[in-house]
């Protein structure tokens, strides 16, 4: 294995950000209404060049009202996801672990039914009450990951298999809960739940949650990524990571917590979006080897790559109906994942 | 500087780039003698060309007048606005506004749940319309962080439909359609109350689908739409759409099912496929083949509906219809439909209450 360098790193992160350059424009070109490479590259400069009052209000409603925001959410979902999947993969040193493995996802499902319930009853401004979903589901997500985390402890430390347990169990009995308040509740308001618990980044969250979804990435993948050695050599086993001088304890619980927090962010924005914490770190994993120091930020890269490609399928293959992006991944990562494992056998 | 911005901007107008920008620019220079676009709408704060309402769920609209550009988001909306007479300014609906037919024609902007949200600003609406029980609220708010504006309507039975109605033809502009349409059904609903008068209620399963049962409760307007037919329902449930068990049934004892269909064989294939299953011969009104099948205009909160009541009212009820000989005549002729807009015909449609519960289903698959 070659010495990891700064330049090695830069150039592997130089070409995956290219790569979602092209993948952001087509996506920006992609869509119901049909918009010119030409007219997009001239509204793309004139932001640029910041001569905003220049664009036609047509492409300044489409593009850069409805597309990017809708884009820049599925990049900062998907980093999200894929970082806290390769997290947890390997915390829990389990090549079936993604974001979701510990019950996140229904805990947020079942938050955001909640906000869901109690909003008419608050007579909220309209400001608040779009609040009120993504808190609740980030609230959601919140409870069952510290629940979680004291089911899955054994004698006061992490285990990985009581704490998969513990995730699994937790998140089919939330499952239930869901489907509890789904039949049993009056009115009309729950349907979007089916399509918020395949995904979907259809609705763009209010501006303030933009931002701490951003502000929440580069944090926590920060603090993850400070323990990336840490996490190299807990890969090759517990107790030699101890004996290698590594706190295990403290990275645990560190990882734990930050890759809890990504999932719980996405989630409470976009809801469940399958596949791309289990697959795109796999992917990575083949392509630049498993040092978690490569392996974190171009799973970053990789993530928002896959959730835009798919958004971009999920709002034109059906168009002008739109698919959720969940139901897009998991179409194309169910196979894409048989194929390596078996690759992986043969 | 300024010469130059001119020169570019000449440039663009001039160079062809692509049909959509044509037909945009062209429509833009058409309209913006009358009226702010809704894309510009913060330009547009001081213009007296906006009235607002309160919609049906208490937000505050600020439509712009008049109202050239409608897009409806629900199948009931797209009939309530064909109902009256606005159909040319209807720029785009759903994929299931199937009725009148020529709503099939109108630009699609994706389902009611999933709509296209740049489907609908590249329409630029005047307004879109939205209705509580379908649509959902995140629709709602990100049209309004577009800067669309969107009027919800929210009516629980078939007084509010009507109600609902009045008002949806005063924001949109046309008052005195709002208040012949709703004479004409209030005068419909009269006539067939006084029809019903002393006629005991029949006691009937509405079924909405039929694997698994599901029916409706109280709270809905069909429930509602039942009574003034002069039934009721025997579902006491709180929930707008209870899944049933059969044991509930067999005791309760519906003295009829009545089926929501398209098509009236459709209704008669679901009955006699019910009746083979077991259990549902416990049932009296199956021993006897007591059923109604009713257009599924009943299943859609739009004036319609009154239609759909007055033909369930004649299959439950015949000999209320039959007791004054004089309009023995009436009684033969197919069920009054509206008469202002369209030419409402028999149409053969998916009803969006399936739709519903077979999302429902996929949510429950999950």
């Amino acid at each position: 294995m070659r010495p990891l360098t700064l330049g090695r790193l830069l150039g592997y992160c130089a070409i995956l950000a290219a790569i979602l350059f092209v993948v952001v424009v087509i996506a920006l070109k992609l869509g119901a209404v049909p918009v010119s490479l030409y007219g997009l590259g001239r509204d793309l400069l004139r932001v640029l060049f910041r001569q905003t009052s220049q664009l036609s209000s047509e492409y300044q409603l489409i593009i850069f009202d409805i597309r990017l925001p809708r884009i820049l959410l599925g990049i900062f979902v998907g980093a999200s996801l894929a970082v806290a999947g390769a997290s947890f993969q390997a915390l829990l040193r389990n090549p079936l672990a993604d974001p979701y493995v510990l019950g996140v996802a229904s805990g947020a499902a079942v938050g955001a039914i909640i906000a869901l319930i109690v909003e008419p009853h608050l007579a909220l401004a309209p400001a608040v009450a779009a609040l009120l979903t993504p808190v609740g589901a980030f609230l959601g997500a919140g409870l069952t990951v510290t629940a979680v985390y004291f089911l899955g402890l054994r004698e006061g430390q992490i285990d990985s298999s009581t704490l998969l347990l513990a995730g699994i169990i937790s998140a089919s009995f939330l499952q239930a809960i869901i489907m509890f308040f789904m039949s049993t509740l009056t009115g009309g308001n729950y349907r979007g739940i089916a399509f918020w618990m395949m995904g979907e980044l259809q609705t763009p969250p209010p501006h303030s949650v933009s931002l701490t979804l951003r502000v929440g990435f580069f944090l926590a993948a920060g603090i993850i990524y400070t323990t990336a050695s840490d996490l190299n050599l807990l890969l090759a086993g517990e107790k030699e990571a101890m004996h290698l001088g590594v706190d295990v304890r403290r990275v645990r619980l560190v990882v734990y917590i930050a890759a809890s927090l990504l999932t719980g962010l996405a989630v409470s924005v976009s809801g469940a979006i399958g596949y791309v914490g289990l697959l795109v770190p796999h992917v990575m994993r083949l392509i630049f080897g498993s040092d978690h120091r490569v392996l974190l930020p171009t799973t970053a890269f990789g993530g928002a790559i896959a959730v835009v490609v798919a958004d971009t399928l999920a709002r034109t293959v059906v168009s002008p109906a739109e698919l959720p992006v969940g139901a897009m991944t998991a179409i194309a990562g169910a196979p894409l994942f048989l194929y390596l494992m078996r690759r992986r056998l043969a | 500087m300024p010469t130059r911005k001119v020169a570019r901007k000449n440039s663009v107008a001039g160079s062809a780039i692509g049909a959509l920008l044509l037909c945009a620019a062209s429509w833009c220079s058409a309209t913006q003698a009358q009226t702010q676009t809704p894309a510009s709408g913060a330009a547009a704060a001081a213009t007296p060309l906006y009235k607002e309402f309160v919609d049906e769920t208490g937000r505050t609209v600020r439509v712009p007048q008049p109202v050239q550009r409608i897009i409806s988001l629900a199948p009931s909306l797209t009939e309530t606005v064909y109902a009256l007479g606005l159909q040319d300014r209807l720029v785009g609906d759903t994929d299931y506004c199937d009725f009148p037919p020529d709503a099939q024609k109108k630009t699609k902007v994706g389902g009611a749940i999933n709509p296209s949200l740049e489907e609908i600003a590249a329409l630029r609406p005047d307004l879109v319309l939205v209705i509580k029980s379908l649509n959902r609220p995140e629709t709602v708010h990100s049209l309004d962080s577009l800067g669309i504006p969107s009027y919800a309507t929210d009516p629980h039975t078939v007084n509010e439909i009507i109600s609902s109605t009045r008002r949806l033809a005063d924001v949109l502009g046309v008052p005195e359609a709002g208040a012949s349409v709703g004479a004409d059904l209030e005068h419909h609903l009269a006539e067939l109350h006084q029809r019903l008068s002393g006629v005991s209620p029949s006691r009937v399963l509405f079924i909405v689908w039929s694997d698994p049962l599901i029916s409706v409760g109280k709270g809905t307007f069909i429930a509602d739409a039942l009574k003034l037919a002069g039934a009721t329902s025997i579902v006491d449930a709180a929930q707008d759409w209870p899944q049933m068990s059969l044991e509930e049934v067999v005791r309760l004892q519906p003295d009829f099912l009545v089926f929501a269909d398209s098509h009236s064989d459709n209704g008669r294939t679901q009955f006699d496929l019910l009746a083979e299953r077991p259990g549902w011969r416990g049932l009296e009104a199956v021993r006897n083949r007591r059923f109604a099948v009713i257009s599924d205009a009943v299943n859609r909160p739009a004036p319609r509906i009154v239609t759909a009541i007055e033909d369930l009212a004649r299959q439950l009820h015949p000999d209320a219809f039959a007791a004054h000989p004089d309009e023995e005549k009436e009684k033969k002729t197919p069920p009054p439909t509206q008469q202002h807009g369209q030419q409402f015909s028999i149409h053969i449609a998916d009803s969006p209450v399936v739709d519903i519960v077979s999302l429902e289903a996929c949510a429950c698959a999950l």
